[in-house]
């Protein structure tokens, strides 16, 4: 009876999640064009990828993109959590406010900040000229440094309010009498801080780290909008050369083989964190 | 230490939390004590910081709903004092009636995300009340296998998927597209169902067969009411999860008619006839971002609840 329940949602994940994973990984063994005839070819993908410049900057660019924009997810999220932890007024109202950007996607964000990128007419240029910082004409989303830099500051800005949202779940979590005794003992509210929050918090921190980093490795919409890859292929993140080596190259055998790299690169990075960050008392 | 936490999780993490989100109630025993604390500078200062720190999350998307109603033609010159005279709708007009079709590919867009809510809602809830209440051989395999899902990353599944959707016979289809969206909306979702059924008291589903109900009629009668908000929140983070995703939809589907809106204003992007229309875009950005902001501001103690019990822990 149970498993009559169940079987539905088995039924859907191993359809569209566990038989395209291993179909995906059928298929890097084979020269599989997008339409026509295919062979086996062994392990010969594997062996292209080692070569295959674009596949190897593309990994590059992600891994430093996640490096850039990780850190501050987490510490302006660390401090938007402190922030709105606490039951004052107005903290609920403040927690929606500053996630709704997540909420909104970074979809349509991307479209907005493009039409505010533009150097002759964006409101970025009208506001950083205005301030003396930027010139009027500044060609934010054509210069591989400028598109990128804009860019993190904008998932940074999607960003922060999840990593806070976790954060905050967790801090809420933690038995208020724990501070109440440390208050009573004189501890200071920098060493509650890091003597109670932040060793109850790991579960908490470990989830939103990955939630990022793992999300920043798997990066697509905010790059294909604004930058479409470019100047040139520096800015193609991992899963855009993936999307053009199937569709735009047809060559889905090798697509195949670049995604079961990222299948196993996303799983030790999920791996290595939540074993670092929670560690021994699990 | 780790008792300390693994007591704490479950249950006594999600009731107090809860009852802070509800209105009017944030009088939990520990705000009180915190906030007895203040004194009513302390408060204003609060507010003040919040106000602040709340605009710079708040300001950019208000601006950009401000300078969608600019004329087309001040949105793509450089900025100047007449920039915040002459406000219109003239861009909506435009792209709802123009060449793009928009208001196709937002019927599109909402025909996914219902179907993805309602599929996510209904298939989550029954393996929910399949792992939660009953006990059945291999019961750990299945559920351990859907809860894989939540590490295959659908980015890495999408090339073997589009040939396979290509086989199903479901390239372009709004039903395909669904069906993609809820496999890996269901991870979040069963785990949500699976906790809300075993929170209900045994007492009430006993008392159910003794009073002769069946399996399914205990289920959609009496269970049910009780496990509305878990399902509430299945739904609710498929809805928001379909209504903004990219990727797969730019893969699926490559029939215009069937575009959804993030990916047809990919069309107004790159321009039909080569120039840009900004204002068109703006607009188009601005009526993909308001559904969220509804849903979201309506429903979001159900999206806070799936956040603090843990549904994206996996």
């Amino acid at each position: 009876m149970g498993l009559a329940f169940t079987s539905p949602a088995l039924l859907l994940v191993g359809a569209f999640a566990l038989f395209p994973l291993g179909f995906g990984v059928y298929i890097s063994l084979t020269n599989w064009p997008l339409v026509g005839p295919y062979h086996f070819i062994g392990l010969s993908n594997y062996q292209s990828l080692i070569h295959n410049s674009e596949f190897l900057q593309s990994i590059v660019f992600t891994l430093k993109y996640t490096a850039i924009v990780t850190i501050p997810i987490f510490v302006v999220g660390y401090a938007l959590a402190v922030f709105v932890r606490s039951n004052r007024r107005g903290t609920t109202v403040f927690r929606t406010l500053i996630f709704l950007p997540y909420i909104v996607g970074l979809v349509a964000e991307s479209y907005m900040a493009l039409v505010e990128l533009q150097p002759s007419s964006g409101s970025v240029n009208f506001v950083l000229s205005k301030l003396g910082i930027a010139s009027a004409t500044t060609a934010w989303t054509v210069r591989t440094g400028l598109a990128t830099t804009a860019i993190c500051i904008l998932v940074i800005w999607f960003a922060s309010g999840l990593t806070m949202m976790l954060l905050m779940a967790g801090m809420q979590s933690i038995p208020t009498d724990l501070y109440e005794s440390a208050r009573v003992d004189g501890a200071s509210w920098w060493s509650a801080e890091r003597r109670i929050t932040l060793p109850l918090l790991r579960r908490s921190i470990a989830l939103s780290l990955i939630i990022s980093v793992v999300g920043s490795f798997l990066a697509f919409n905010q790059f294909f909008i604004i930058t479409d890859g470019g100047p040139g292929t520096s800015t193609v993140p991992v899963v855009m050369s993936i999307y053009q080596t199937a569709f735009a190259d047809t060559d889905v055998g090798l697509a195949s083989a670049m995604s079961v790299v990222l299948v196993i690169v996303v799983g030790l990075i999920t791996f290595v964190q939540f074993h670092y960050l929670q560690g021994d008392d699990e | 230490m780790a008792s300390v936490r693994s007591g704490q999780q479950p249950g006594a993490v999600s009731a107090p939390s809860l009852r802070r989100q509800a209105p009017g109630s944030r009088a939990g025993a520990a705000g009180q004590r915190r906030a007895g604390r203040q004194t009513s500078s302390g408060v204003a200062v609060y507010i003040v910081a919040g106000i602040l720190i709340s605009a710079v999350f708040v300001v950019p998307l208000l601006w950009e709903m401000f300078r969608s109603l600019q004329p087309e033609s001040t949105v793509s010159n450089p900025p100047s004092g007449a920039s915040f005279s002459h406000l219109t709708f003239a861009n909506y007009r435009t792209l709802l009636s123009g060449q793009d079709d928009i208001i196709r590919n937002v019927t599109n867009s909402l025909i996914v995300a219902v179907l993805t809510a309602a599929l996510t809602a209904v298939v989550s809830t029954m393996a929910g009340y399949g792992f939660g209440l009953f006990r059945f051989r291999g019961s750990g395999l299945v559920f351990g296998l859907v809860l894989l899902a939540f590490m295959i990353p659908f980015q890495a599944v999408l090339t073997p998927l589009f040939l396979e959707l290509h086989f199903l016979h479901l390239l372009n289809s709004l039903i395909g597209l669904a069906l993609f969206y809820t496999t890996f909306n269901l991870p979040v979702g069963v785990y949500v169902m699976r906790n809300s059924f075993l929170q209900v008291p045994g007492e009430i589903v006993d008392a159910a067969r003794v009073d002769g109900a069946s399996v399914t009629r205990t289920l959609l009668s009496v269970l049910r009411p009780l496990v509305l908000p878990g399902i509430a929140t299945s739904a609710l983070y498929a809805f928001l999860f379909s209504w903004t995703e990219f990727l797969g939809a730019l893969s699926f589907m490559t029939n215009d008619s069937l575009f959804t809106l993030p990916v047809a204003l990919s069309n107004v992007e790159t321009g039909t006839y080569g120039a840009i229309n900004y204002g068109l875009l703006l607009a188009g950005a601005v009526i993909a971002m308001i559904p969220c902001i509804v849903v979201y501001v309506a429903l979001q103690r159900y999206y806070v609840r799936g956040l603090v019990s843990g549904a994206l822990k996996g």
